[in-house]
């Protein structure tokens, strides 16, 4: 069976111009499709109509903080096994290490090169799909 | 000094003839006719002494006895009873009921003296035992700072006036008995290893709080005094301004990256091919904002330096395997410079251990490697060297660009110092590389330096005094595990039995010199089965434990390894398997 290939990328961030930075950079230069939400809470429902092969996640958002978000995703049976990477400003070691213990699959450090992000995403999406196990055949 | 002798005697005759023996023995009698007139007359105060006959009809001795020796503060009263009867087996009963002393009627004088004579020693001692102790209660309730007094097994004995208004979880207040797990929630004896405590006041306010304590003998075991120095508002202004620091960040950052962000897009064409004078002015703008985002990074760590507010995690490290990672971390850059980067052959396999922060190593690492990069001609060469000996670690980049200029030697590691500013905007440095690695390896026990070389070029070293460990009998555990947090964690619930060193990969031979056993946790180290594989062969036969929470038992019986759950590991579980895999020599 071929490696399926990234396709379908969920962005949340609260700032508007991060998010056009983030499209520009997935769909423009990564040739991805990409859905952007301002928020958590238009982010779980947004998955009623798209199926995200990868998560990128702001950290510090007004209401629904990334990691309040990341644990409503993970509770999501169709979310088990899509990877979700953390986009933060923040850079302490200590502070991507808590990133990464709350059950991030990676941490991307802001400011991002926009034009390297669709190549720097792709590990975590290959070793999201290594922890998950075996791809289970068809829809069920 | 006269005693206040009670004569309690319900027939007026007898009773006038020892309050008579009293008076002629030089004290003072204070007669009374019951039981009940006794507890009264006591309760006033005033009275030494009771000389008390046993057979009265209200109340008789014996109960006035027991109700003495109930009462809180005339328990120590001596009590005298007094008989007509035969035999002894009433002066029994009354001794065993907590009377001091017996005397058969009629009360022979001389031997009435010397027992009051007696209790006149007892008394004078009592009253000086009783004034140091009200001194060291009354010193004890005037420290501002919580005192509590445990036994060998961690239980309160007692606590001063500032301890009493701490309580458990569940609101109870402290008191004797209690073990100390419930107001600190840390068990005992590992509570005294740690350098901070919460506890909780009885309204729910929370105090952290810096244990002092001290170990002394008393009644033959082992009772600890802690004194808690309540650090609460000083926590409280360290945290605001962390929290400060990390706004600060976060908003400088955000515009930052926005701006990158655009302007990398359009340098990088994707908004479609820019006249190529408006791709340059692009580029300068690009590199510009690079520069502004790490000096917003040295910025930050230098008010964190300064600040004292920089929490560095020192444990014993091996310094090769840190080395190796430094300078895999930096291949990138070396590749567009077309750099080559060579760790000398030979970096010591054996033990160069050091106290270290991992991490901010390998930032002063980066820091004398990037600069080492940056000076060095097209095609060059930085050489990397790590020598240990017996009483220091050194390492050194070497690299063969210009040199620093005699003049500026000086001033090499002070703030925003460099060569020229010319030639610090084309090596897009900010000035405060140096000046916070000085800081950082000064913190971290070591000397940064600048040494003389012969030809060209520049060569910086690191110099660390090697810790005398000769004590350190406790075997070495080695902790591979990506996560920075997770030595700290594991010598907590393994306490004083091995000394842990970490690695965030599987490192260099030179690493596992001191390691007796080792654990590892494969979150993150991409394939669990070649992870682990490749463990098994490093390893060479040492007791191998997988750990943490990313695997199960099921994944740990697979491959045929022992398993605990990493930070949800049971404490006992662990210790069992650490004493049976690497005994104590």
């Amino acid at each position: 069976m071929p490696t399926p290939a990234l396709q379908r990328v969920l962005c949340v961030e609260d700032d508007p111009d991060i998010r056009t930075i983030l499209e520009f950079s997935l769909a423009d230069v990564g040739g991805l499709q990409v859905r952007c939400c301002d928020s958590g809470t238009a982010a779980l429902a947004a998955l009623a109509d798209f199926a995200p092969d990868l998560v990128l996640l702001d950290v510090m958002m007004p209401g629904m903080s990334g990691p309040d978000t990341l644990r409503a995703l993970r509770a999501l049976p169709v979310m088990q096994g899509v990877p979700v990477v953390f986009l933060t400003a923040k850079a302490l070691p200590h502070e991507l290490e808590t990133l990464l213990l709350q059950g991030a699959t990676g941490v991307i450090v802001k400011p991002f090169d926009p034009m390297t992000l669709p190549q720097d995403i792709l590990p975590y999406w290959e070793h999201g799909r290594g922890v998950a196990g075996p791809q289970e055949g068809g829809a069920g | 000094m006269p005693l206040h002798v009670l004569v309690a005697d319900d027939i007026a005759a007898s009773r006038g003839q020892a309050c008579d023996l009293v008076v002629s023995l030089g004290h003072v009698a204070h007669p009374v006719g019951s039981g009940a007139a006794t507890l009264e007359r006591v309760a006033i105060g005033g009275i030494d002494l009771v000389l008390l006959d046993l057979l009265m009809p209200d109340m008789d001795g014996f109960e006035v006895t027991r109700r003495l020796r109930r009462h809180q503060t005339l328990r120590w009263l001596p009590v005298i009873v007094t008989s007509a009867l035969q035999g002894d087996d009433h002066f029994v009963l009354a001794l065993e009921q907590g009377a001091d002393d017996c005397l058969a009627r009629p009360l022979h004088a001389p031997l009435l003296g010397a027992k009051l004579r007696h209790y006149e020693r007892v008394l004078a001692l009592q009253a000086g035992l009783g004034l140091a102790a009200a001194r060291h209660q009354a010193i004890l309730d005037n420290v501002v700072e919580p005192v509590l007094t445990l036994d060998a097994a961690g239980r309160i004995q007692d606590h001063n006036r500032a301890a009493s208004t701490l309580c458990d979880p569940g609101g109870e207040p402290v008191h004797h008995g209690m073990p100390q797990e419930r107001l600190t929630g840390e068990p005992w004896p590992a509570v005294r290893q740690r350098r901070q405590l919460a506890l909780r006041r009885r309204g729910g306010q929370r105090l952290v709080v810096e244990p002092g304590w001290s170990c002394w003998q008393g009644q033959g075991t082992a009772q600890h005094t802690v004194v808690m120095r309540d650090v609460s508002e000083r926590e409280h202004v360290r945290r605001m301004q962390e929290e400060f620091l990390a706004t600060v960040s976060h908003e400088l950052r955000t515009p930052l990256t926005s701006l990158l962000g655009a302007i990398g897009l359009m340098a990088g064409s994707a908004a479609g091919a820019l006249p190529p004078r408006a791709a340059a002015l692009a580029t300068m703008a690009r590199r510009n904002g690079e520069r502004l985002e790490r000096l917003i990074d040295d910025v930050l760590d230098l008010t964190k330096i300064e600040g004292d507010r920089l929490a560095l995690s020192l444990r014993p490290l091996a310094v090769a395997p840190l080395v190796l990672d430094a300078i895999a971390a930096i291949a990138s850059l070396a590749q567009t410079r077309g750099i080559q980067v060579l760790a000398d052959d030979g970096l010591p396999t054996h033990a160069a251990q050091l106290r270290l922060d991992g991490e901010r190593f390998q930032q002063v690492l980066a820091n004398l490697l990037s600069n080492a990069i940056k000076h060095s001609p097209p095609q060059g060469v930085v050489r990397v060297a790590l020598q240990a000996d017996a009483q220091a670690v050194r390492v050194t980049v070497r690299d063969h660009g210009a040199g620093v200029p005699a003049a500026f030697r000086a001033r090499l590691f002070e703030k925003f110092a460099q060569a020229d500013g010319s030639d610090g905007r084309a090596h897009g440095g900010t000035g405060l590389g140096l000046h916070i690695a000085r800081l950082l390896v000064e913190r971290m026990g070591g000397q940064i330096a600048l040494d003389a070389v012969d030809g060209p070029g520049a060569c910086f070293s690191l110099v660390f005094p090697v810790q005398d460990s000769g004590d350190d009998r406790r075997p070495g555990v080695l902790l591979v595990d990506a996560a920075a947090s997770s030595p700290d964690l594991l010598q907590e619930l393994a306490g004083d039995l091995v000394q842990v060193a970490h690695c965030t990969t599987i490192p260099a031979a030179g690493a596992w010199a001191q390691a007796r056993v080792v654990l590892a946790n494969p979150q993150a180290q991409g394939d669990a089965d070649a992870f682990v594989a490749s463990l098994r062969r490093a390893a060479g036969g040492r007791p191998l434990l997988l750990w943490g929470d990313c695997i199960d038992a099921d994944y740990a019986a697979r491959v045929g390894l022992p398993w605990l759950p990493g930070r949800r590991a049971d404490r006992a579980a662990l210790r069992a398997w650490l004493r049976e895999a690497a005994p104590i020599p």
